[in-house]
């Protein structure tokens, strides 16, 4: 029975932990999700350091919960926290940006914490208890474990547009509960004592499974309002839904985001607009990812109304591209005014690319023009087509900051490049973005432009590049062919209001005359650059300067991130001296769970150390390394591939499902194949994956950039192939560590605990690794944990 | 005679017993009123002597709620309830200054709130047009403004968003609420030379103190500090709200 409720709860466990992680995209911001990760792993390592400290007291814990009934028991308080944890978690008035201002705020971020490791911690325990007491079976608790867990990544996926999230929580918590009405043989009729308290407690079990499903089921009919998950208040739809005779008319959940449709009087979108244009903009509704990201469908109903269009700043492209035959619109993060102002440009033809299948369904039924649902990057590699211009459009959050720990592959060096490349000779490539200041994204997408232009052999760059800029956006215009015409240029800054920041021959008069800033802040900063790169010192401008502004490549792609952490007291004086300011970035948020997270972990590590008395066994530092390693080094190789093929799919959610499926599936295969092997192969098994592992390091990029254009079909299944043998490989460590290298129940309750919390610092740490040096660090350090891990065996070896 | 004898009693009285009923202007209020002025305000570069004179004279305290008054001096802004704040005393002088006011200006706020904005632009300019969207604070402001004397200042409950296009064109604007783009409304009933002064960028986030000036047929737009001023309400872009207006006897 305890593989089976091995397999059930981390099913449950692993699908509650994918939708918490939607749950907060949608209450809290992305960069908050990854904490999910963390809650769940220092869940599981609490129910080690639990039953560690249980064994100073009981020395018999491991007989009485091996049995059925307490089995029974821990799966049903697993249900039950878990529904609860949720509820709790959804009406507790978490405001995590009022953290520094409200001392509350920290007891309501403690709360939600514990309560949502509970479920885990229920699900550690049965896992840790197999561990411990079934040392024989290590590889088959692995597989029944890891089996589950495959299946809970999945599981979302088909569901999650059937019932929402909240009702899916609900739903999923329950499926635990099946093993509280598995039959089972009674006790011999000669012992009628025995079978009477057998039946009573079979019936106290089964009654209470029935009373969850009671509650769960009133619950979802009766009070809907308890589970439904509200958006952050500092989001676009929730500022939106204060308009009056505003509302939501449609909402869809899936796995790559919750869309929901808002209609509305008063929305008015024109990112980047004239003050000069004084007329009524088209009526608009909006559709939103997660409750953000606003992307606008305008109500064109004749021509004229798209003449608003000709007055917002990336129109200034459209001017140098008259006539075009074909315009392509690439479409990410938010977004819309792209399609009226190819409709104002009279394009001949217009190809939408949009990633998001429900807001690219939306686009096709609005505007009736072709929409590939696709990545761009995917789209590009997969056509040979030319464009007269590529505008690409994206707004981004409605946060500064939020999108720190944004993959995205749309502004890096590569994806200019093959903009550019898929541009017609005379052609134009379009950047709309939001402007900062101090000046950082307008910096780095000039620098990427440049560097781009560079890597296609075109020497006068700065000749292929103009900037203008408003008091909130800027567009970013980039040609194959020199940029011939300025007098167009300047002429539609002049007679709409907007200010040039770079263009060839550009006086610093022209750069701060309409929206003024103390300096033409952004025209002296980028001409500073251009300056530096025709030095070759621009290194040292990037090195210099306060916020990290480098071009982005596809190997570090956060085009959202700006932070220096030497340049920390700078960039506070620089905002204002705001502490918010420097909240809201999510690598402070990093930073401030990892500090956490290292504190919780310590706790939970050296507690049982305490406690375990001198006659019991302690666990050595050797093997206490390994475990840590072995932990350490698997979270690292999951991260890395979640964050390579973030790429291959276009989305980090379905990156981090099939990941998990895919890794969790093999690792539970190597765990079973654990099972035939002897000690002596762990060294063996250590190697042969760090070697895998230098191969991927090698070889993956490489291999990506090629499955790129492939079908979908043939990407997922080369996707999850390539998962197949470092999966597999770290199967086998963890396992044959608890079999081999461990003596007693509670030194392999003390390696669960050690092994999770290595995986919360891994978690954490992944995402820092990865925006200081780059992806491909992290299956580095995934590599260096497993050398570790294999030292340390040598010790215990020859020790 | 004796019943309108009675109502012209009542009438004069109940401005007296409102003033009666909240904290006079004790010396205690106005040497702090001094030294938030001293402190506060010129030492940060305010130096409009009108302005200093305007924010020396008005009894800041009465346009804080009574359990507040303590702190109606200090360098911050204070709630006044329906979600709303008094600016903390240097915006409000940074943001008078910025309008660049003569004194035979019409300017139009919007966004009364506790009304002491108001009162300051009254002290500097000729005629004070403002709006209200809360009913509950149009009703305190005017009732307050009114009882303080502050003759040139119309006020009306309603949208803002839209501005007041029966007294427009105005030659300053001023919005006290923070909103993430320009109401093309209220750049229309600029007058040539205008100045419009606003909090500009997420309302749910941090803005910029933003200066738009209208110069014939071009807007230029400069961006003076970052700010953090509460939002413009959803209903504030209601154009079919009922408007109150009070003091239809403004000249």
């Amino acid at each position: 029975m305890i593989f089976i409720a091995a397999f059930l709860l981390s099913l449950s466990a692993l699908t509650f932990e994918v939708l918490l992680t939607r749950i907060f995209s949608i209450t809290q911001w992305n960069h908050l999700s990854f904490m999910v990760i963390s809650i769940a792993l220092f869940g599981f390592a609490a129910s080690g350091t639990f039953l560690n400290i249980l064994n100073t007291r009981q020395k018999d814990w491991g007989a009485r919960f091996t049995t059925a009934d307490w089995i029974k028991a821990v799966v049903i308080l697993y249900s039950v926290s878990a529904i609860a944890a949720f509820i709790v978690l959804n009406q507790l008035p978490l405001d995590y940006f009022r953290l520094p201002l409200e001392p509350v705020q920290t007891l309501y971020l403690l709360i939600a914490y514990l309560l949502l490791a509970l479920p885990f911690f229920f699900t550690g325990l049965i896992v840790a208890v197999a561990y411990a007491y079934i040392p024989e079976k290590t590889g088959l608790v692995y597989c029944a474990s890891m089996a589950g867990s495959a299946c809970g990544a999945i599981l979302p996926i088909a569901l999650l547009p059937l019932f929402g999230e909240g009702r899916l929580v609900i739903f999923t918590s329950l499926i635990p509960l099946i093993i509280v009405f598995w039959p089972e043989p009674e006790p011999a009729a000669k012992h009628i004592a025995t079978a009477s308290i057998f039946r009573k407690k079979r019936f106290v079990m089964q009654a209470s499974g029935l009373g969850i499903f009671m509650i769960a089921g009133l619950i979802i009919l009766a009070a809907g309002s308890l589970i439904q998950i509200k958006p952050s208040p500092y989001k676009a739809v929730s500022q939106m839904l204060q308009f009056p005779d505003t509302r939501i008319t449609a909402t869809t959940a899936g796995i790559r985001g919750r869309i929901d449709s808002v209609k509305s009087p008063y929305i008015r979108s024109a990112p980047g607009l004239s003050l000069k244009y004084t007329n009524t903009l088209p009526s608009q509704w909006v559709t939103l990812k997660d409750g953000d990201e606003p992307f606008v469908f305008y109500n064109l109903l004749h021509p004229a109304q798209e003449r608003f269009a000709s007055f917002t700043l990336p129109y200034a492209g459209y001017l140098l591209a008259p006539d075009p035959e074909n315009i392509l619109l690439i479409q990410h993060g938010g977004g819309g005014l792209s399609i009226p102002c190819a409709m104002a440009a009279d394009a001949a033809e217009i190809t939408i690319v949009q990633e998001h299948p429900q807001i690219a369904r939306l686009i096709r039924d609005h505007y009736r023009v072709s929409v590939a649902n696709q990545h761009p990057r995917t789209f590009l590699a997969r056509s040979d087509k030319h464009f007269r211009i590529i505008h690409v459009e994206s707004w981004g959050t409605s946060l500064p900051g939020s999108a720190a720990l944004a993959q995205e592959y749309l502004f890096t060096i590569e994806a200019f490049t093959q903009y550019l490349s898929h541009l017609k000779e005379d052609g134009i490539l379009i950047i709309a973005r939001k402007l900062l200041l101090p000046p950082a994204d307008s910096i780095r997408m000039w620098a990427t432009a440049y560097e781009s232009l560079r890597s296609i052999g075109i020497e006068k760059t700065g000749h292929h590049i103009a900037m203008l800029r408003n008091w909130s956006t800027f567009t970013l215009i980039v040609s194959v062919q020199p940029l011939s015409d300025n007098k167009v240029l300047k002429e539609f800054a002049r007679n709409r209001n907007f200010d040039l920041v770079y263009l060839q021959g550009l006086a610093s008069s022209e750069a701060n005359r309409f929206n003024i800033f103390e300096a033409p802040f952004h025209f002296l900063e980028i001409n500073r650059l251009a300056e530096a790169y025709r030095l070759g010192a621009a290194k040292d401008y990037f090195k210099t300067y306060p916020l990290d502004v480098a071009p982005q490549t596809d190997s570090r792609p956060f085009p959202g991130r700006f932070l220096k952490w030497l340049q920390l007291k700078a960039l506070y004086k620089i905002t204002g001296s705001r502490f918010y300011s420097l909240f809201m970035s999510g690598e402070i948020v990093i930073a401030v769970v990892f500090v956490e997270a290292l504190v919780v972990a310590a706790l939970l590590l050296v507690l049982p150390l305490i406690t375990i008395g001198k006659k019991s066994s302690k666990p050595s530092f050797a093997n206490i390394l390994y475990f840590l390693a072995v932990g350490a080094g698997f979270m690292f190789i999951e991260l890395f591939f979640i964050k390579k093929y973030i790429f291959v799919f276009g989305d980090p959610v379905v990156s981090f499902t099939v990941v998990l499926a895919g890794i969790l599936a093999s690792s539970g295969l190597g765990g079973y194949w654990s099972q035939r092997i002897d000690p002596g192969s762990l060294r063996v098994a250590l190697t042969a994956l760090i070697a895998v592992l230098a191969l991927v390091f090698l070889g993956l990029d490489l291999l990506i950039h090629r499955i790129i254009g492939l079908s979908i079909i043939m990407r997922y299944l080369i996707a999850m192939l390539l998962l197949v043998p470092a999966g597999f490989l770290a199967g086998l460590p963890f396992p044959l560590g608890m079999r081999y290298l461990l003596k007693s129940p509670s030194e392999r309750a003390y390696a669960w605990a050690a092994n999770g919390c290595a995986s919360v610092l891994a978690s954490i740490a992944a995402a820092q690794i990865a925006l200081t040096f780059g992806i491909s660090t992290i299956v580095v350090c995934g590599a260096a944990a497993y050398l570790l891990a294999f030292v340390s065996v040598k010790k215990i070896a020859t020790g | 005679m004796k019943r309108s004898f009675l109502t012209v009693l009542i009438f004069i009285l109940c401005p007296v017993l409102f003033i009666s009923a909240r904290p006079g202007d004790t010396p205690k209020y106005r040497k702090a009123r001094k030294k938030m002025v001293d402190y506060q305000i010129r030492m940060r570069g305010i130096s409009n002597q009108k302005i200093l004179s305007a924010m020396t004279a008005v009894p800041r305290h009465l346009f804080v709620p009574a359990e507040l008054v303590n702190q109606a001096y200090d360098d911050h802004p204070l709630p006044i309830g329906q979600g709303q704040t008094i600016s903390q005393p240097y915006i409000v002088a940074l943001m008078t200054e910025n309008l660049q006011i003569k004194g035979d200006e019409r300017v139009l706020e919007v966004g009364t709130g506790s009304g002491y904005q108001s009162a300051i632009l009254a002290k500097v300019a000729k005629e004070v047009y403002t709006i209200e969207i809360k009913e509950k604070l149009f009703e305190k402001a005017d009732k307050l403004l009114q009882s303080i004397g502050f003759n040139n200042v119309q006020i009306r409950h309603g949208d803002g968003y839209f501005g007041w296009a029966e007294a427009a064109p105005f030659d300053c604007i001023m919005l006290t609420a923070a909103i993430d783009h320009i109401p093309p409304p209220l750049l229309k009933q600029l007058k040539d030379r205008g100045r419009l002064i606003l909090p500009l960028g997420n309302p749910f986030s941090y803005q910029n103190l933003s200066l738009v000036t209208k110069n014939k047929e071009d807007y230029s737009l400069r961006q003076i500090t970052g700010v953090l001023f509460v939002p413009m309400t959803g209903h504030a872009l209601s154009p079919n709200l009922s408007s109150k207006t009070s003091r239809k006897d403004f000249p």
